[in-house]
């Protein structure tokens, strides 16, 4: 009854093709027991794989659904629970395969097609009314429960599990796999950062460009565009892009635009070898230079016996500190984290490795611990136009209590994440993390009292992800060009936007 | 002291060990066992003279101070009862007290003093009377801070709260009776105490929304109101609370919005202290509760703090509502003068 695991043959995996489908929808109550212990060592042997063979694709959509298990466990790892908990959690986890299940059947449907023309005509008709089935089934009875424990004043903030979700799936055509996995792994925060998240995107969009095959008549360059925003249409879908992406993609399909117009004489090949090279390009000049750049900025401005203050887990705060102490730098850090994700954590282990001086608290203690620190390094999701600073939920927090005590905040941000919008609260356009996080006390090992009040349509809980900082509680924004104030963010994006004309 | 005899201290003590190992949690139990305590003291009647009596009481109150540093509320119940005991004194010998009048401080008139070792049979019926008045006091005080609910809170409100407080929930709730509006609480990391003031809430049928610590900044500025309780109102009108109270304090401050502090009389403290990491201010908790030991070999290399209490400076509250009505801080000094002898504030 096992679900096929990723064979070595690839006989064998043609051979169970045609039947898989049958057989995923009965064991689907066993499943739990055998997808943990299958966890590691799938999910380790696929993160390589770059070249998508047949068979590997078959391991990416098994890592789809494990991830999604695996998102949701984690959390709870090593916690005693209890018996309320533990049930949440297996109920959670069937309905994460129960998702995994629609998704995973979907892309069958679609991926048949491509590897196998034949089963064109047969496995669609076999495969939809199930498919109907199950959206249905979705379309009547989540959205009922989800209104009620929306939290009013952030209504619109979130995702309606669309009645059409899983039949717009299947009608988004040619999902390159590769972008499969990245919505899941953007939706289950296996990738979490805006830099990652970039980075993992530009990835995507390279393996897309190696393996896409114009159907004739067509222009390599328009075809691909059409792919690519169907391929971001299922991201944005997956969890909303992040600003470091939408940037990337506008300069990314900018260029596409100038190839596809300027230099007509070029052949497909030759197109992808000059994407390819734009796309490095990207990474090279807007990412990594940019975080060397800003990295030595702020190395001037740390001293010994400095006490720096950080939040979270910035992976361009982490690069500046460990490359500060690689300078010789005697300094220490103040890591505050908080709840829910608690990146903290991994920061505390990366630093301490490194062998930087660390300490340690929650965001509650914020305010016994600002008066020892001498400096704030505060990391970016994006920089607005109007002078905020858009960051993980409590940024603003620790730049308000820094500003208490008069200590200066900077906050590390690459122009590549500058954004064009304006906002002023954390309300109008923010993302709405999975609530279920916040029901349990890590720590502690009774079960929170929250848990038997679950479904009470009173309680609401609210787990923003980012908040919005006043231009006012930053000292300076330190960015690849120069340290600047957080209000010449306008400036910086019109010098851009002129050179990228020009 | 160096003449304690435990033999007479065994009631302090126990009420020490009760406090240590959490046996009493609220600070209402501590203040209604402390009570007690001292009730039983007077009725035993081991004393003789009011002076002596307080000799007793001051006993006390260094063996508390000297082993629970941070414990106000009891020190506070029995500061309080230095002075009654001296009211009644005055009462009982017919004779004025130390006047406050200026004729007084200018003539420094000093031969009305009291003198409070003679002894009094009146004194023990008098005492015992007033402390079963004070008694239930402190019974209602609760139910009083309730009861004007419906002057602060108006209807369709967003009230912030942080933690957990047994007055804060009875005030809501005392305030849902009459009006509708929505409660945003912070679940106050490391310990979540905030889950079970939102589970009471909701149960009782209040809109309740839970938030992390870390989302205070982002949601204040929707918020209409901030009432929060308090460990002690310091004589300066700052407060130690949980830590945590002082960044939302200052987000409060940012957003312009009024901070409310619901505290029994018993939490004010003739104490003045300024400051988060000062020694006599600040106490720590164990770090368990913020990384678990199973992180393993970071543990070793990392330091975690875990500081159980925040200064809040006076500026940043706006009212203390006691079981009494409202006052601002600045009128702090004012009722510990009435609550408390000024010759108790240091003992």
């Amino acid at each position: 009854m096992n679900p096929p695991q990723p064979t070595p043959s690839v006989k064998a995996d043609a051979i169970q093709k045609p039947t898989k489908p049958q057989r995923e929808k009965k064991p689907s109550k066993s499943k739990p027991l055998n997808d943990e212990k299958m966890d590691n060592p799938t999910s380790k042997a696929s993160t390589n794989d770059k070249q998508l063979t047949e068979k590997q694709l078959r391991k990416l959509e098994w890592e789809k659904k494990l991830s999604e298990q695996k998102g949701k466990g984690d959390i709870k790892d090593g916690l005693s629970l209890s018996k309320a908990e533990l049930k949440a959690k297996r109920r959670e986890q069937q309905e994460a395969q129960r998702q995994a299940k629609v998704e995973k059947d979907v892309k069958e449907v679609k991926d048949k097609p491509v590897e196998n023309p034949k089963s064109l005509e047969k496995k669609p008709t076999r495969m939809l009314p199930g498919e109907a089935k199950k959206s249905d089934k979705k379309s009547t009875v989540e959205p009922k429960i989800l209104k009620s424990k929306h939290v009013q004043l952030v209504q619109h903030l979130y995702k309606e599990p669309n009645p059409e979700y899983s039949s717009k799936l299947v009608n988004f055509k040619e999902i390159h796999p590769v972008f499969m996995r990245l919505g899941v792994q953007y939706s289950e925060k296996v990738i979490l950062g805006s830099n990652a998240r970039c980075l993992a995107l530009l990835a995507g969009i390279r393996t897309l460009i190696n393996d896409i095959q114009t159907p004739s008549k067509q222009e390599f360059c328009r075809y691909l565009q059409g792919v690519l925003q169907n391929c971001t249409d299922y991201l944005q879908e997956c969890r909303p892009l992040a600003v470091s992406m939408t940037n990337a993609l506008r300069s990314f399909k900018q260029q596409l635009r100038h190839i596809e117009t300027i230099e007509t004489g070029l052949n497909d090949n030759d197109k992808r070898t000059r994407l390819i090279d734009v796309i490095d390009t990207y990474i090279r000049n807007d990412m990594r230079r940019a975080w060397d750049a800003i990295s030595i900025k702020v190395n001037a401005k740390i001293v010994d016996g400095d006490i720096i203050l950080i939040y979270g887990c910035s992976s361009l705060v982490r690069q500046i500190l460990l490359e500060a102490n690689k300078d010789g730098k005697k300094f220490s850090v103040i890591i505050v984290d908080s709840r829910p994700l608690l990146e903290g954590r991994e920061m505390l282990r990366r630093l301490i490795s490194a062998g930087i001086k660390c300490s340690y608290v929650l965001i509650n203690g914020l305010s016994c611990v600002m008066k020892q620190a001498s400096k704030v390094l505060l990391g970016a999701h994006a920089l607005l136009t109007n002078g905020s600073v858009m960051s993980r939920i409590g940024t603003a927090q620790v730049a308000l209590v820094a500003q208490a005590y008069n200590k200066p905040v900077l906050v590390c941000c690459e122009t590549y994440k500058f954004s064009e919008r304006v906002q002023t609260d954390s309300f109008v356009f923010n993302e709405i993390g999975d609530s279920n996080l916040l029901l349990s006390a890590d720590t502690s090992s009774s079960s929170s009292p929250l848990v038997y009040q679950k479904d009470n349509p009173k309680l609401n809980i609210l787990n923003l992800l980012y908040d919005v900082t006043p231009p006012d509680l930053v000292t300076a924004v330190v960015t690849e060009l120069a340290i600047l104030p957080c209000t010449s963010v306008p400036v910086v994006l019109r010098i851009n936007a002129g050179e990228s004309n020009v | 002291m160096t003449n304690i005899n435990f033999q007479d201290l065994s009631d302090v003590i126990r009420l020490i060990s009760d406090i240590k190992h959490k046996n009493i949690l609220s600070s209402h139990d501590i203040a209604l066992k402390t009570e007690a305590m001292l009730e039983a003291l007077i009725a035993q009647g081991k004393w003789t003279s009011a002076s002596e009596l307080m000799q007793l009481i001051k006993q006390r109150i260094k063996c508390i101070s000297q082993s629970l540093p941070m414990e106000a509320t009891a020190i506070n119940v029995m500061r309080h009862i230095l002075k009654v005991i001296r009211e009644e004194f005055e009462v009982a010998s017919e004779k004025k007290g130390e006047s406050q009048s200026l004729q007084y401080i200018v003539t420094g008139a000093s031969s009305n003093v009291l003198d409070y070792s003679q002894s009094l049979s009146s004194l023990q019926a008098a005492l015992l009377d007033h402390l079963s008045e004070y008694k239930t006091e402190l019974e209602t005080s609760a139910e009083n801070i309730a009861a004007q609910a419906s002057e602060h809170i108006h209807s369709s409100e967003t009230i912030l709260t942080f933690g957990t407080s047994k007055t804060v929930q009875r005030f809501l709730k005392a305030a849902s009776k009459k009006r509708t509006f929505n409660v945003i609480v912070v679940e106050a990391a490391p310990l979540y105490l905030g889950h079970s003031l939102a589970a009471n809430l909701a149960k009782s049928n209040i809109q309740t929304t839970v938030i992390p610590d870390s989302a205070v900044f982002a949601m204040m500025s929707r918020v209409n109101k901030v009432i929060i309780g308090t460990h002690t109102v310091l004589a300066s009108g700052g407060l130690r609370a949980s830590s945590g109270i002082h960044a939302l304090a200052l987000a409060a401050k940012h957003y312009s919005i009024p901070v409310m502090v619901l505290s029994h009389m018993y939490k004010f403290t003739p104490v003045y202290l300024g400051s988060n990491d000062h020694e006599a201010f600040n106490d720590c908790a164990s770090p368990a509760s913020l990384i678990p030991y199973s992180s393993g070999q970071v543990l070793n290399k990392a330091e975690v703090t875990n500081a159980v209490f925040d200064f809040v400076p006076p500026e940043l509250v706006t009212l203390f509502i006691t079981h009494q009505g409202g006052n601002s801080p600045s009128y702090v000094y004012r009722l510990l003068s009435e609550l408390y002898h000024p010759d108790d504030y240091e003992i």
